[in-house]
């Protein structure tokens, strides 16, 4: 090949890489929010609720706002440390209870949320918090395995430590402690990681009771008793008023009728006066140094897409429920719920 | 049956064979993964629905796992990382002028492994995953001991490989033993005020391209830049003295990583680069003659390039029949079945027979594609070393750069890796330490230590690392085989040199 066929062969790799990455740069036409943005996620997975969720609403404020955005799943710590260098607004962040669940367990890259930054609007609750055991388990629900504790028995969870999949582990600690006084440490975690290892752990027979999702064990509950890996719900942590506006046809070939025997009233979670729930939510972060207006406009464009109505079917069929709150009763909402969460915390400790 | 065959339309087609050449180019770039590539245009499977969507992931799947080979053999960069042990012969092999004839190695030997492992795949997937499940951190943990033993085999000096393999361990601890892998989320082995920068230890891909491409490139510079043109001895007869007969007497290595491949891919968490390590190894064990395997020998590239293929077929078993991703790759793909809603699970496959089937079709089809697209390009491919140095390095710097600060979307410490182990490269090799024991210590050190101390947490005793289960059992054997196979090595060419000394 002669020098030039080099160059042209080089030229055409670097056109097309170009064209591999090239994005044009959208400019909306009015409003304090312009050009490209980026909206970071807490998670690194995307094949994950966060990543799904956020999706969904990013693509329709983009289309709404008329700007170019895209979500990117960097992981927690550098989701933040993004929204802590970009006070312009170019970069927002959506993430759920883990933010300051992270920080109630004293997780190293946690914050406070509260005081560091602004929180935005709730855009849904992923309803799919679940625990479960083996189809062969002793333990036919949740109840049982209260009273096995109470009497002495050590019952062993996988969870991953630090957050919204510990928090359901502290609720049943301290409802023990509560109606089982002193028997609550023969409850013990196994701290794991992804939801594979969680799987793993129940495979192993190293946990009797673990901690996943109604998405990503939904099919394993329906394998035959006699398969190693077939699985029950015991409880799902959300609301009962959450599950009621799930699709009838619930997820998978599991029912909306069907889930809801496994929360409230017929799973019961003490905190003393009330029952433990908890719905897992996801909203938006801001710097704290965005211009306010920034807020107001997603704020607005979310109360005009929420009100056309055609987001919450697409939400629905992904399993979401649909949660628009604006900024201010976010805010104000949110911190309601980690004071209740703070109390569990606090008292199994 | 007709319904699937309504679903393969040209768009298909064309979509996989596009996906395909997209993701050489990325594989191609030293710091563009396969990995990136999915991430990349996963939205895309908005727009295009799951079929066609499919169709182009897989395509970049494969083709971003192939692509890695490129600058591993020419420039010694591995382009992603499970293409590490592609370099130990590759390079060697582009220095002795046989770039081209190294690549079209690699290019027969990545579709074998690619469609062995399609057709594992497709055969039996179900009850591979059944038997996955039986891997529990113990075993995974002795997976991960037995790919570490290759340091031993690998070393010209065994004292000083292990040496540098350990510290490759050392250095892949530093960071946290993440929360997130039930770890307890504290920063170790650094200075206080180095924490924000290295909360999550040093990435994977600026240590590899430091460490080997810029490196090499310091290595390059102190001997000066003489020479405007580099390839002047390369071969570029016709086929650069490539012919099939290469594979004579190889099938049984050509077979054996493959199934190796696809064996470590669809162990979840087990990863991508000791599936090629691994290959490696036994291929270095077991082969009656493996002297000149590290100096340019294609068996290693056989050895290599075949398993981190087989990989592609592997890592999708454990993600279509137990809905857990088997790779990195994998675990960004399994965002186009989020996106549209559809749950990966143990009952994918009988509930969703179309998906499955068209996944085969596009899997085996960028396979396909990959090979006419690469074994026809090669020879122009190859002559990226004809541009002359002065040209050449400063672009691939420039990449390497660009690549490093790309990896974790824009971390400018990144890019400081990239030259502290680029330096750091340069410098173990002028002391005399080894690159590719500390760079597998390295990449293996984090996973060996969450299998190691969840072991301990789970079962309490060290007894159970040869107690757990017969499959722990076979585990030590190979492993005990493998150190007597690199000490007896060991001997033996000391004894050699020796004699050739007197």
């Amino acid at each position: 090949m002669s020098m030039p066929n080099i160059y042209k062969t080089l030229g055409t790799s670097v056109l097309m890489a170009g064209m591999a990455f090239g994005s044009s740069v959208a400019m909306a036409a009015d409003g304090p929010l312009r050009g490209n943005v980026r909206v970071v996620i807490g998670s690194t997975s995307t094949g994950g609720d966060t990543y799904q969720n956020s999706n969904i609403v990013v693509d329709a404020l983009a289309e709404h706002l008329d700007l170019n955005m895209k979500v990117d799943a960097v992981g927690a710590t550098a989701a933040f440390r993004a929204l802590d260098r970009d006070a312009r607004g170019n970069t927002l962040m959506i993430f759920h209870d883990q933010s300051y669940l992270g920080h109630l367990y004293g997780v190293e890259g946690y914050d406070n949320i509260f005081e560091k930054y602004t929180i935005g609007p709730t855009v849904a609750i992923n309803p799919g918090n679940a625990y479960l055991v083996p189809k062969d388990s002793p333990y036919e629900n949740l109840n049982q395995i209260i009273e096995a504790v109470g009497n002495g028995e050590t019952v062993r969870v996988a969870i991953q430590p630090g957050g919204v999949s510990e928090i359901g582990f502290s609720a049943l600690k301290n409802a023990i402690s509560i109606e089982h006084p002193g028997m609550e440490d023969n409850l013990v975690a196994v701290n794991t990681g992804s939801q594979a290892d969680k799987n793993q752990q129940l495979f192993d027979g190293q946990a009797d009771l673990i901690n996943g999702t109604v998405q990503a064990n939904e099919q394993y509950t329906r394998l035959p008793e006699d398969d190693q890996k077939a699985m029950r719900f015991v409880w799902l942590t959300a609301r009962n008023s959450t599950i009621q506006q799930a699709p009838e046809d619930g997820l998978g070939k599991t029912s909306r009728e069907e889930l809801l025997e496994f929360v409230e009233p017929n799973v019961n979670v003490t905190m003393g006066d009330e029952n433990f729930t908890f719905d897992k939510e996801f909203f938006f972060l801001y710097n704290k140094d965005m211009d306010p207006a920034i807020v107001d406009q997603i704020d607005d464009a979310l109360t005009e897409i929420y009100a056309e109505g055609d987001i919450q079917d697409v939400q629905k069929n992904s399993f979401f429920i649909p949660n628009f709150k604006p900024s201010d009763e976010a805010a104000e909402y949110l911190e309601n719920k980690r004071a209740v969460y703070e109390d569990i915390i606090t008292n199994i400790q | 049956m007709l319904d699937i065959l309504s679903l393969l339309d040209i768009t298909f087609f064309l979509l996989a064979a596009l996906g395909a050449l997209v993701g050489i180019i990325f594989g191609a770039i030293p710091g563009m993964t396969a990995t990136m590539a999915v991430a990349v245009c996963l939205p895309l499977t908005y727009a295009l629905g799951l079929h066609h969507g499919l169709a182009l992931l897989l395509g970049l799947y494969v083709g971003g796992i192939s692509g890695g080979m490129v600058p591993a053999v020419l420039l010694n960069i591995p382009g992603t990382p499970s293409s590490i042990t592609t370099t130990f012969d590759g390079y060697p092999m582009a220095q002795k002028g046989e770039g081209e004839r190294a690549l079209r190695v690699c290019v027969v030997a990545s579709v074998v492994g690619g469609l062995i492992s399609a057709i594992v795949l497709f055969l039996f997937a179900p009850i591979l995953a059944e038997f996955s499940i039986k891997f529990s951190y113990v075993e995974k943990f002795l997976i991960i001991l037995l790919a570490l033993t290759v340091i031993a085999s690998m070393s010209s000096n065994m004292l000083v490989g292990i040496f540098s393999g350990v510290l490759g361990i050392w250095l892949s601890l530093i960071g946290t033993y993440s929360i997130s892998d039930g770890g307890n989320g504290k920063t170790r082995l650094m200075f206080d005020f180095l924490e924000p920068y290295l909360f999550e230890g040093f990435s994977l891909l600026p240590v590899l391209i430091g460490i080997f491409g810029i490196a090499t490139i310091l290595l390059e510079a102190e001997k000066g830049v003489k020479s405007g043109l580099s390839g002047k001895t390369i071969n570029i007869g016709k086929g650069g003295g490539f012919s099939f007969s290469l594979f004579k007497g190889r099938a049984t290595n050509l077979v054996r990583s493959s199934f190796i491949g696809t064996f470590v891919g669809m162990l979840p968490g087990v990863g991508g680069s000791a599936a090629s390590v691994l290959a490696y190894t036994q291929e270095k064990n077991l082969s009656r003659d493996s002297s000149e395997m590290g100096k340019g020998a294609p068996q290693g590239l056989i050895a290599s390039e075949s398993a981190n293929n087989a990989l592609t077929g592997g890592a999708l078993i454990p993600l279509l029949s137990l809905g857990i991703p088997g790779d990195s790759t994998t675990a960004v793909l399994i965002g186009a079945f989020t996106l549209q809603g559809i749950q990966v699970g143990p009952l994918f496959i009988p509930e969703n027979a179309d998906t499955w089937y068209v996944m085969m079709t596009a899997l085996v089809f960028a396979n396909i594609v990959m090979f006419f697209l690469m074994f026809y390009a090669i020879k122009h491919i190859a002559k990226v070393v004809l541009v002359p140095k002065y040209i050449l390095y400063p672009l691939i710097v420039m990449m390497c750069v660009v690549g490093a600060y790309a990896i974790n979307y824009g971390i400018m410490f990144d890019v400081w890796t990239l030259l502290i182990f680029g330096v750091l490269g340069y410098l173990i090799q002028k002391v005399g330490l080894e690159v590719a024991p500390l760079i597998i210590g390295f990449i293996l050190g984090s996973q060996a230590e969450v299998y190691f101390v969840k072991s301990l947490e789970s079962f309490g005793t060290f007894a159970i690392f040869f107690t757990k289960s017969p499959i722990a059992m076979v585990l030590w054997g190979l492993i005990a085989a493998s150190v007597a196979f690199s000490v007896v090595m060991g001997l033996k060419s000391r004894a050699r040199r020796r004699g050739e000394e007197s």
